[in-house]
């Protein structure tokens, strides 16, 4: 039996008071698998992912990622779970000011890996995302499929235990979808990453089995 | 363009400060200097009818450093060459002993009219004679700099401060995206901010280079030997250098630590 990364019980998100987003939610992933989370537009997605991460705290119930709880958790306790994760956004969020190259070392550059190991991990990463040649383009002079492949490879850097993605292939052309989710799932099968994954609609043909999480009414349902 | 004009909005005002405190050190070493000469241009002369000795007389006056027996007819050589009146048979008949006296620091005319009037009243002492070449004015005119300077650096130094302040707030600002990125990956403090940090290090240097050519022109320029009319003010390129490295090391405090108080006041990502 696999052992649980991500615990919540009767958990309770809310950015206003007394208007909760998420509400009497109780779950757990398992370490390894891969999971869905679907619902309908403004149903808690994101909030959900959110809380995942450390950016929005519970306000009630229990929310525990490998052990820890995020309940009332110190910046510096987050930070180190942080270099855990492998994060993907849906709006990307590349640095602007630095090039391809430099966004993708990041998680190593914070992990305090050698220069060396920094640019030979990059360079296969980048080879992976099929975006060879284009390490010293900035964010700007790329196309959305393009970043979000820059953000893929930023979220595999450092081979994170889990890995959180906000609906990646949200608005991405036909390729850059097919690379994203080849290497999601290659990363959850090859390297036994958890893989959660936000999204309107779950691919057809996807290889690996998974779990599916609905969100409505602020509940969330663990559906297949 | 625009990172021009954010270093120049930090530059000025650590370039403020560094040139006020330097101000004041120049002004502090010139007034030292120049109390050091004064001390030279002064002389009290105590004539007694008895030995006195330092002890005796440092009861009535603890500023007396130096007490030195003079030889009666120089003395009276001396008197007479700078016009002071007096009665020399009268001096010489009596066959007094002559005393110099020296103080620690150089006396105002007022503390000499005093000291006189202290000396005169010790048992044995029959005159006392004293005078200044006085350059009273122009050590005056230091005083009244120091004092000015004083207060002067501190409005520069509080209004700097709020500067430096703002501009690494808006700095702050033009980052956070990134800084906020970099905490989404687990990014340690030090290392969000230490962009922030490396541009301060950069203006700081630069201010810091900007006060000490400035300086080193002035001071080498002869404008204030000319302004003071002395032949050096006491203030050399190496006492310069020193200061520079004090400088330096204040710029950088301050900047660091505005840094640090404005990532604290940041609304908490992490
Ligand atoms: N930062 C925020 N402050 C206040 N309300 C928010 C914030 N972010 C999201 N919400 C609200 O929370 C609800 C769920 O949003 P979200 O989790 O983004 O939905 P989803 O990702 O499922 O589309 C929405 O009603 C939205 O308006
Ligand atoms: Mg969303």
């Amino acid at each position: 039996m696999a052992k649980n990364v991500i615990v919540a019980k009767d958990l309770y998100l809310e950015y206003k008071k007394n208007t909760p987003i998420i509400k009497d939610s109780t779950f757990s992933i398992k370490s390894g698998s891969f999971v869905f989370i679907t619902g309908p537009s403004g149903s808690g997605k994101s909030t959900l992912l959110k809380s995942f991460y450390g950016e929005l705290k519970p306000q009630q119930g229990v929310l525990q990622i490998g052990g820890v709880s995020l309940n009332d958790i110190k910046p510096s306790k987050l930070a180190f779970l942080r270099k855990y994760l492998g994060i993907i956004f849906q709006d990307y969020k590349l640095i602007k000011e630095w090039t391809v190259k430099k966004n993708v070392m990041l998680p190593l550059l914070i992990a305090g890996y050698s220069k060396n190991v920094c640019e030979t991990q990059t360079a296969r990463l980048l080879k992976h995302v099929r975006l060879s040649g284009k390490e010293n383009y900035y964010p700007m002079e790329l196309s959305g499929g393009e970043q979000q492949r820059v953000a893929m490879a930023r979220a595999l850097a450092h081979n994170p235990v889990i890995i959180l993605a906000d609906e990646p292939t949200g608005n991405l052309d036909e390729y850059s979808s097919r690379v994203i989710w080849g290497l999601l799932e290659g990363a959850n099968e090859q390297l036994g990453t958890t893989v959660v994954v936000v999204t309107h609609s779950i691919p057809s043909n996807l290889k690996v089995p998974y779990k599916h999480f609905y969100i409505e009414d602020g509940k969330v349902y663990e559906i297949s | 363009m625009r990172s021009l004009k954010n270093h120049v909005s930090l530059i000025i005002p650590l370039f403020a400060i560094l040139f006020a405190v330097e101000f004041y050190f120049v002004i502090n070493a010139i007034i030292k200097d120049y109390e050091s000469r004064l001390n030279r241009d002064y002389s009290i002369v105590v004539v007694a009818n008895k030995e006195l000795t330092l002890q005796e007389i440092k009861v009535h006056e603890p500023d007396i450093a130096q007490l030195q027996e003079l030889n009666s007819t120089l003395v009276i050589e001396r008197l007479k060459k700078n016009g002071i009146k007096v009665d020399f048979n009268e001096l010489k008949n009596f066959l007094p002993k002559f005393y110099k006296v020296y103080l620690s620091s150089f006396p105002s005319s007022q503390k000499l009219a005093s000291l006189r009037n202290k000396l005169v009243e010790i048992e044995g002492v029959k005159r006392v004679e004293a005078f200044t070449k006085v350059h009273e004015k122009i050590y005056r005119f230091l005083l009244f700099l120091k004092n000015i300077s004083k207060l002067f650096l501190a409005i520069i130094f509080i209004t700097s401060v709020m500067l430096v302040f703002k501009q690494i707030e808006i700095w702050n600002l033009e980052h956070s995206e990134r800084m906020y990125i970099m905490a989404l990956f687990g990014a340690p403090l030090w290392m969000r901010n230490a962009i922030l940090i490396k541009l301060s290090v950069i203006d700081t240097i630069v201010s810091t280079l900007l006060v000490y050519l400035l300086y080193s022109y002035v001071v080498g320029s002869g404008y204030l030997t000319k302004l003071l009319g002395v032949e050096s003010i006491g203030f050399t390129s190496s006492d310069l250098f020193k200061d520079a490295l004090w400088l330096f090391a204040l710029g950088l405090i301050i900047s660091v630590f505005n840094v640090i108080i404005v990532s604290m006041r940041q609304p908490k990502v992490a």
